[in-house]
């Protein structure tokens, strides 16, 4: 990402007129892309604006209508207006949480695999620009729209979500919610984009480059589910008696201290003690003295978040740097040929 | 890939068609070794698993649940679930590989092709449009079927196996779809669909978007209206709703379920449903492809 921006930064300085018309020849080559990209954003930002405002309203009003009628309703939300208001929330966030995916593809097939593999880019090279400012300007460009893109959803599932999580019964840390809630979806689509040029200068052909850029960015994103909870210090309470979680916190350890002050995970004995009496027998008998339990409070969010996004965009940037070097070696052991 | 294999095929004296496969299949089969590969290693990883997960790891997770002893509850449900979606996930990856399927047969079969110009090289050659691409799509129609159904008794066998030690049942998406022939169906329609869309693109790129889109309607509706394929059983109004856990209940609030006795009627039907799309896409490929070559 750094290397990106100073390499454009530079080249614009040097040509200003140049580097803004390598910039439009890269969005005039990938207008399909760009209008697909802009139909998507505004298609997603109406959905989202419709389930924060109108079907929220209308799944709330009807909620409150059957919860008055029966009590069982009130713990199952349900009906045609709580199950269309569901149904967008969730694919919603689905598509925004997935979107690095489908740039990852796109980058690795048609942003620099096809130019590669027709001689387009070869005949770049030849004119005024040299491969390292077509690589950079190829980056730059679609970097800057994915991150105006982000920007716009991002916010917007927010909003979408904050207002009717408590209806939802969702939770901050479900990982599809994480993703669309915060920064690391921008991150994970600027790589995508890294990885989809690495893998197009790698591999040279379109539809091979797809699918190593969609199976590259695979285990980030896996690692990144599996890992997330681990990149920021948990908060462990100890207590007598079984330890209450803050409300809405995640819950990730429990387990319980014996007398000899031996530290034992996983373990919930005496979890299902019947009142206070019934858990210090419990508590004597198994030689329990205290039970602790590991967990990350609501507040974690945001630095959960930003740990996560520095991991993944230190991934893209060693990508770009890959990409930018091994482009370098070619051009400059074969001539322009690749 | 195309542009250098198409040289080294049927055409190259020094590589002679040998062996069972000879003259446009065996065009096929070369000119897509690589997607022929990758095919071959991603089954032979998911029967590989499944036998592995059956024959030796079944034992050791009854070892580790034996090991857990008095304080049970979390390490045995953790064993469990390694069992479980170990297994899981080779029917899931196997079942949704029609996404694959249609992806490559859109843009690298067909759109790719057509886009380059060696299809059409291919029919100033002795091979008329309508032969090339029958054989373009029989040669993977027959990979499908025959992986398709070694896949599908690995499975039965393996999911029937260790039922204690699985957490699912025979309603979860994957199971319900790769215990029977519906899986193969996919992969065919994944074919037809993809054909359709390369023939009429004749762009690799959108041709391959389009036809994961569209197999992805396909597949999310069949998925969400498979407890309405096959009528279901209302429970006798004195007795109250019966819970018994192999039954899929099905939830609009009024009791009603199928026992596990449909799944075989509810799966012939989507089997049927989707094999229909199959045909249909398939022809349609063919019919477009008559009119534009004349």
């Amino acid at each position: 990402m750094t290397t990106l921006l100073t390499s454009t930064d530079t080249s614009s300085s040097a040509s200003p007129g140049v580097g803004r018309g390598l910039a439009l020849s890269v969005l005039r080559l990938h207008r399909s892309a760009l209008w697909i990209w802009l139909l998507l954003v505004a298609a997603l930002a109406a959905a989202m604006l419709w389930a924060y405002g109108p079907g929220f309203e209308a799944a709330d009003t009807d909620f409150r209508e059957r919860c008055r009628k029966s009590v069982e309703a009130c713990h199952f939300p349900g009906g045609p207006a709580f199950i269309r208001y569901d149904t967008v929330v969730s694919y919603s966030t689905l598509a925004v949480t997935y979107l690095p995916f489908l740039v990852a593809a796109w980058a690795g097939a048609a942003l620099i695999a096809r130019e590669l593999e027709t001689g387009t880019a070869q005949l770049a090279w030849t004119q005024s620009v040299s491969p390292t400012r077509w690589l950079a300007a190829k980056l730059a460009v679609p970097a800057l729209l994915i991150t105006a893109g982000s920007a716009v959803l991002v916010p917007l599932h927010r909003l979408m979500w904050n207002r009717g999580a408590e209806l939802l019964g969702a939770d901050w840390y479900d990982e599809n919610t994480f993703h669309a809630n915060g920064t690391v979806t921008l991150a994970y689509a600027l790589c995508g984009l890294a990885l989809g040029a690495l893998a197009g200068l790698v591999v040279g052909r379109a539809l091979p480059a797809l699918g190593f850029a969609f199976a590259a960015l695979l285990p980030v994103f896996y690692l990144g589910n599996e890992y997330r909870v681990s990149l920021w210090p948990t908060v462990t309470a100890t207590d007598t008696k079984i330890p209450g979680l803050p409300s809405e916190a995640l819950d990730l350890e429990r387990g319980v201290i014996t007398t000899e002050g031996t530290r034992i995970g996983n373990n919930l004995a005496c979890t299902d003690s019947d009142g206070p009496a019934d858990l210090k027998r419990c508590m004597t008998d198994a030689g329990i003295s205290d039970f602790w339990t590991t967990y990350h409070p609501k507040s974690h969010f945001w630095p959960l978040q930003l740990a996560e996004t520095g991991v993944v965009l230190a991934v893209a940037a060693l990508a770009v740097t890959a990409a930018f070097v091994l482009l370098r070696r070619r051009t400059a052991t074969e001539g322009v040929a690749v | 890939m195309s542009a250098f294999a198409v040289k080294g095929t049927a055409e190259t004296p020094g590589v002679p068609p040998g062996g069972p496969v000879k003259g446009l299949p065996w065009a096929v089969l070369r000119l897509h070794r690589a997607a022929l590969v990758v095919w071959g290693a991603l089954m032979l990883a998911a029967v590989g698993t499944l036998v592995w997960e059956v024959e030796i790891t079944a034992d050791s997770v009854r070892d580790r649940i034996a090991a857990c002893g008095r304080t049970g509850g979390l390490c045995r449900i953790q064993n469990l679930t390694d069992y479980s979606s170990t297994i899981g996930w080779a029917s899931t990856l196997v079942y949704y590989s029609f996404f694959a399927v249609a992806a490559f047969t859109a843009g690298a079969l067909i759109g790719r092709e057509l886009e380059n110009g060696t299809a059409q090289l291919a029919w100033t050659q002795s091979v008329s449009p309508t032969r090339w691409l029958a054989a373009t799509l029989a040669v993977p129609a027959v990979l499908l079927v025959a992986g398709g159904t070694v896949f599908v008794f690995v499975f039965r066998w393996a999911w029937a196996a260790n039922r204690d030690l699985m957490g699912d049942d025979w309603t979860f998406n994957d199971v319900f779809a790769a215990r029977g022939p519906a899986l193969v169906a996919y992969g065919l329609c994944g074919l037809g669909v993809g054909a359709l869309a390369g023939v009429v693109l004749r762009r690799s790129l959108p041709a391959l978007g389009i036809a994961c889109g569209v197999m992805y309607l396909i597949n999310h509706n069949l998925e969400k209206y498979r407890e309405d394929l096959w009528p279901a059983v209302t429970p006798a109004p004195g007795k109250g709703v019966e819970m018994s856990e192999d039954v899929w209940q099905i939830g609009d609030g009024t009791g009603r379920f199928h026992p596990q006795s449909h799944y075989w009627p509810m799966h012939l039907v989507e089997t049927g449903i989707v094999l229909g799309v199959a045909v249909l896409a398939t022809g349609g490929a063919f019919w477009v492809l008559r009119r534009r070559t004349g």
